[in-house]
């Protein structure tokens, strides 16, 4: 395969981890503008895991999730109790406090001569288990798009089970969803532990793809997108977030037809989908369409 | 004895050079079509130019990872030990990571931080620090 096709569909698969933790939040009625942050948890922590401390990749994987999930869990305990625009503003702001975090980390070590892990801004340069274990970049794509494949899993199952139901009922109507005896409040914080750990997932995966990371990595731009990539997609299924990565970086991006300009298609692109089909293109309509059409 | 002595240093000389990271720079020129740059690379290991390794050169924006795909180039060996040329397509002027992907002789990967702009290329400059190799 072709370097340039592997590097856009391991992006493509990169980003969907980031676009699949902002629409878990979405179908249970939050839109979050700072699951950037906790891709930035599980990059740093991920690579600290592995550079400094030796850890190989799946176990430093588990770790970084696990912090993500914790920082998602701190970060919404206060901010889970604002509503709408306020708990959007206020996610954007921990996100922001979180790439100031990002600037200020310095904890180096030397590790065979070399100084490496987080100096502020310089960034954190050296992380090289993948590297140094001869992955092959085709190699690499399999395991992003591997575990893609298994989180799609995850969340088609959840989807179709009664925990499904009751993440749509409190993202629907809250209110009616307390009243029928759903503890939405630990729900909630539940779903944003879950997605800032699938967001640290994405964050390792890119920070060891990348071997380089720095605080600007992790800015609002980021958290736009990925918010952006789920609200194209649609709510209607899990394929949604993905479909809208795909449109992104591989239609507007891949064909390089609006190269320079890319940004204000896709500007237009969310503008117009905001007015015409405001739950995205596989919205819950579409989707039982297709669902009907397939049975 | 002398002649032992003198092996081991050589020998721990020799390990100190191999065991230096890789590091290299970038000098990149406009070229008459907007945004590709004609890029010369010099890698070098422990002060000594590195020759004879394969580069793939590719590029990526800090501040909006993996949304520029920019196609890896192959980087030719040029005029002298140690150098290589490349031309670089990137979107658009601004702050690129240039990833180096070293393979031959080497493997390694390096990323290079720059500023592109119509003048060319220079390194990026963080707080009062000298930018990294």
């Amino acid at each position: 395969m072709d370097d340039y096709l592997i590097g856009v569909l391991t992006n493509i698969g990169l980003f969907s981890f980031l676009a699949l933790s902002a629409y878990l939040l979405l179908i249970a009625g939050e839109m979050s503008f700072g699951q950037q942050a906790f891709f930035g948890v599980g990059a740093y922590s991920g690579g600290v895991l592995t550079t400094i401390y030796g850890l190989p990749l799946p176990l430093a994987a588990l770790g970084a999730m696990l912090l993500g999930a914790l920082a998602a869990f701190l970060v919404g305990l206060p901010t889970l109790r604002l509503r709408g625009l306020y708990f959007a503003m206020a996610t954007l702001a921990a996100a922001e406090m979180a790439r100031i975090l990002f600037e200020l980390l310095r904890f180096q070590r030397e590790i065979d001569g070399e100084v490496v892990g987080p100096d502020g801004t310089q960034g954190f340069r050296g992380i090289r288990w993948v590297f140094e274990r001869g992955v092959e970049p085709e190699a690499y794509l399999a395991l992003v798009w591997g575990l893609l494949v298994v989180a799609l899993g995850v969340f088609l199952l959840v989807e179709r089970s009664r925990l499904g139901a009751t993440l749509r009922a409190i993202g629907e109507d809250p209110e009616l969803a307390r009243s029928c005896g759903i503890g939405v409040e630990r729900f909630k914080l539940g779903v944003a532990a879950a997605a800032g750990a699938l967001a640290a997932l994405g964050g390792v995966l890119f920070a060891h793809h990348n071997t380089y990371i720095e605080p600007r990595n992790f800015d609002i731009m980021l958290g736009v997108h990925s918010l952006a990539y789920a609200l194209i997609g649609g709510l209607g299924t899990a394929f949604g977030p993905l479909l809208g990565v795909l449109v992104d970086i591989g239609v507007l991006e891949g064909s390089r037809v609006f190269q320079g300009y890319r940004m204000i298609a896709f500007g237009g692109l969310v503008a117009l989908l905001l007015v015409f089909r405001p739950r995205g293109i596989l919205d819950e309509t579409m989707v039982r369409w297709i669902r009907r059409r397939l049975a | 004895m002398d002649k032992t002595a003198l092996g081991v240093v050589l020998l721990l000389v020799s390990f100190q050079v191999f065991a230096q990271r890789a590091q290299g720079e970038l000098a990149c020129k406009p070229t008459r079509t907007d945004f590709i740059y004609d890029c010369t690379i010099r890698l070098q290991r422990g002060g000594q130019p590195l020759a004879d390794v394969q580069i793939t050169v590719g590029a990526d924006m800090p501040s909006m990872p993996m949304a520029h795909n920019v196609r890896p180039v192959k980087a030719k060996p040029g005029k002298a030990p140690g150098e290589y040329q490349a031309m670089l397509d990137l979107e658009m002027l601004g702050e690129w990571a240039v990833k180096l992907r070293l393979g031959g002789p080497v493997k390694d990967q390096l990323v290079l931080l720059y500023e592109f702009d119509e003048k060319g290329a220079r390194p990026v400059r963080r707080g009062d620090r000298p930018p990294r190799k």
